[in-house]
């Protein structure tokens, strides 16, 4: 009997490593080779359009890194994206899923609405972004207008302030859904005797809010926090579609300061140690995620 | 008194729901209207709601079919395939995972977990030139296969977390039958986790359907591009902001749709998974 428990479990376990192989290859392929190719290409000096070979240059393309405007600007600014976004976001996030919680019945028009951004491709949502907000012709500007706010029309994507604005907004509008849907699970998830109790001793509004839910959410607010900050610390589609990086390098992003370097000058190499910076600063920031929302329990 | 306070507050929050639920709706709507304004309208009148209809713009798509339907059908190859190699390769690797111990199982999975980490910058500088090097750059499979990375890790925790939560008893009574592993997967376990790939396909579908990074970077020719990224590169070229709202609101149909008919059922699986993650 023994024998054959053991049989079994090697013939399982010989089955378990057949059904991971396809997945591990491509994974194997596409992303463990790709991270050790980038650690290699950010030591080397590599232009992939005119060099033939990589020539070994040690930590130069780092040390080069900090004396670069251009990147020193698509840091600060990646930096102050995530710093905003990342709280409006969890804030905003964190209010819907209250107010959806509170409003128990014919809530799923709402729900729908709210989640609905999640699923629309970004790209195409930031054309007509870029529309809505034309200078002469956009519904903005004409609302602004017809409600005699005139004077606060404004060339929104072409002014520095108002660009950076709109690139958060229009970020927002289509990530928020799904921090709201955490959220809102993890609300749902807290037992309703533990309510009903608190309800008993009194405590309602914000006292039930603060002694009651928040404590609950700890490990929603990992999970949350964790997945914005990578949403905020990787934005791409929204400043490229919409503004391209500019006015004046105003919404460059690391991401797209890598992008431009690696497909547009070629310079592999140099790309390629900024996006190990950029890595580190995504591992820092959930590290420290963590470490915070772990502290407050 | 107490009633009246919150019948108050039920008010206000539905209230700001209301509110809430307009903004979000409202650049969709907006697309869709725009999509049926005669050019005067969008660019003179600036109209919400269309004052007169019309289809011009959907003709005009139609008409220079090959060009739009070209990207259209370039998004439905590449998203229909990443989706069901997807399907296969998670389907297989959760039910190991969760299911199939062997050793280093739990090391792999933590690894997938880690790898999910890095920005898809990091990857895609070599991934670009691996494809130069074996002419994969402007085809459907170079596109494909990186694609996979986006929806993958995603799909595997929630299939590996479908198969955690069924009995063992099932597949012991399998094997005692006689049944091999494989026999037990596939004719078992896999219809159980229904709904588990029906999350799998319907996220898996909306995030390659909109995938935009990728195929700006590996694709720069029209016969390949998919919509999400040709229709940002048209936007310079053709002023025509009723013929662009068309286009756009064709692609960004079948996600809403879909999303619409699978809402609970997406709902609840995204969250598990992202917990169980």
């Amino acid at each position: 009997m023994q024998n054959t428990i053991s049989f079994r479990k090697k013939a399982r376990a010989r089955w378990g490593v057949i059904f991971v192989i396809p997945t591990c290859v491509v994974l194997f392929v596409f992303v463990f080779y790709p991270i050790c190719y980038t650690l290699v290409l950010s030591l080397n000096e590599y232009n992939f359009a005119y060099d033939m070979h990589m020539k070994f240059v040690g930590l130069k393309n780092f040390v080069d890194m900090f004396k670069d405007i251009q990147f020193l600007t698509a840091l600060k600014n990646t930096l102050q994206f995530t710093l905003f976004m990342f709280v409006i976001l969890v804030v905003l996030s964190l209010s819907l899923a209250l107010l959806l919680f509170n409003k128990k019945r014919r809530s799923w028009l709402y729900r729908v609405s709210i989640f609905m951004p999640i699923v629309v491709p970004a790209s195409l949502i930031c054309i007509l972004f870029s529309f809505m907000l034309a200078d002469n012709f956009g519904i903005v500007n004409k609302f602004l207008v017809s409600i005699g706010l005139s004077g606060w029309s404004h060339n929104w994507l072409t002014d520095a302030k108002t660009a950076r604005v709109w690139v958060i907004i229009v970020s927002v509008w289509g990530k928020v859904g799904f921090c709201t849907i955490l959220f809102l699970s993890g609300l749902q998830n807290i037992s309703q005797d533990m309510f009903e109790a608190a309800e008993i001793d009194g405590a309602v509004g914000w006292k039930k809010l603060i002694h009651i839910m928040i404590p609950n959410l700890t490990e929603t607010f990992v999970v949350v926090g964790i997945w914005a900050i990578l949403q905020c610390l990787k934005l791409f589609v929204t400043p490229n579609v919409l503004t391209k990086g500019g006015p004046a390098n105003a919404t460059l992003v690391m991401y797209q300061n890598i992008y431009n370097t690696a497909f547009n000058y070629f310079d592999m190499g140099y790309a390629a140690a900024q996006a190990f910076v950029l890595t580190a600063l995504v591992m820092i920031f959930s590290l420290l995620n963590m470490k915070l929302s772990k502290g407050e329990n | 008194m107490a009633r009246k306070q919150k019948l108050s507050f039920s008010i206000f929050v539905s209230a700001v729901l209301i509110v809430v639920s307009v903004l979000f709706l409202f650049p969709i709507f907006f697309c869709i209207f725009t999509s049926f304004k005669e050019s005067a309208e969008i660019i003179r009148d600036i109209t919400f709601i269309p004052h007169k209809w019309s289809s011009v713009n959907y003709d005009y798509v139609f008409a220079r079919g090959a060009k739009y339907l070209r990207y259209y059908l370039n998004t439905i190859i590449i998203t229909a395939s990443s989706v069901a190699i997807t399907l296969v390769l998670s389907a297989l690797s959760g039910y190991a995972f969760a299911r199939l111990h062997f050793r280093g199982s739990k090391f792999l999975l933590a690894s997938i977990l880690f790898l999910l980490a890095f920005p898809l910058c990091a990857i895609l500088i070599p991934i670009y030139m691996m494809e130069y090097e074996l002419r994969l750059l402007n085809s459907y499979l170079g596109i494909i296969l990186p694609n996979l990375l986006c929806i993958l890790p995603f799909s595997i925790f929630i299939m590996r977390g479908a198969f955690i939560d069924m009995s063992d008893e099932l597949e012991d009574s399998a094997e005692i039958d006689g049944c091999s592993v494989p026999q037990t997967f596939f004719n078992i376990m896999l219809p159980l986790a229904q709904n588990a790939l029906i999350i799998v396909l319907v996220s898996g579908f909306y995030n390659v359907w909109g995938e935009y990074t990728i195929s700006k970077t590996l694709a720069s020719k029209d016969s390949i591009m998919p919509i999400s990224v040709a229709l940002t590169l048209l936007k310079s070229e053709d002023w025509n902001y009723g013929v662009l709202a068309a286009a756009i609101t064709l692609s960004i149909i079948p996600p809403i749709v879909v999303f619409a008919v699978f809402q609970d059922k997406l709902v609840e699986g995204m969250s598990a998974g992202a917990i169980k993650g």
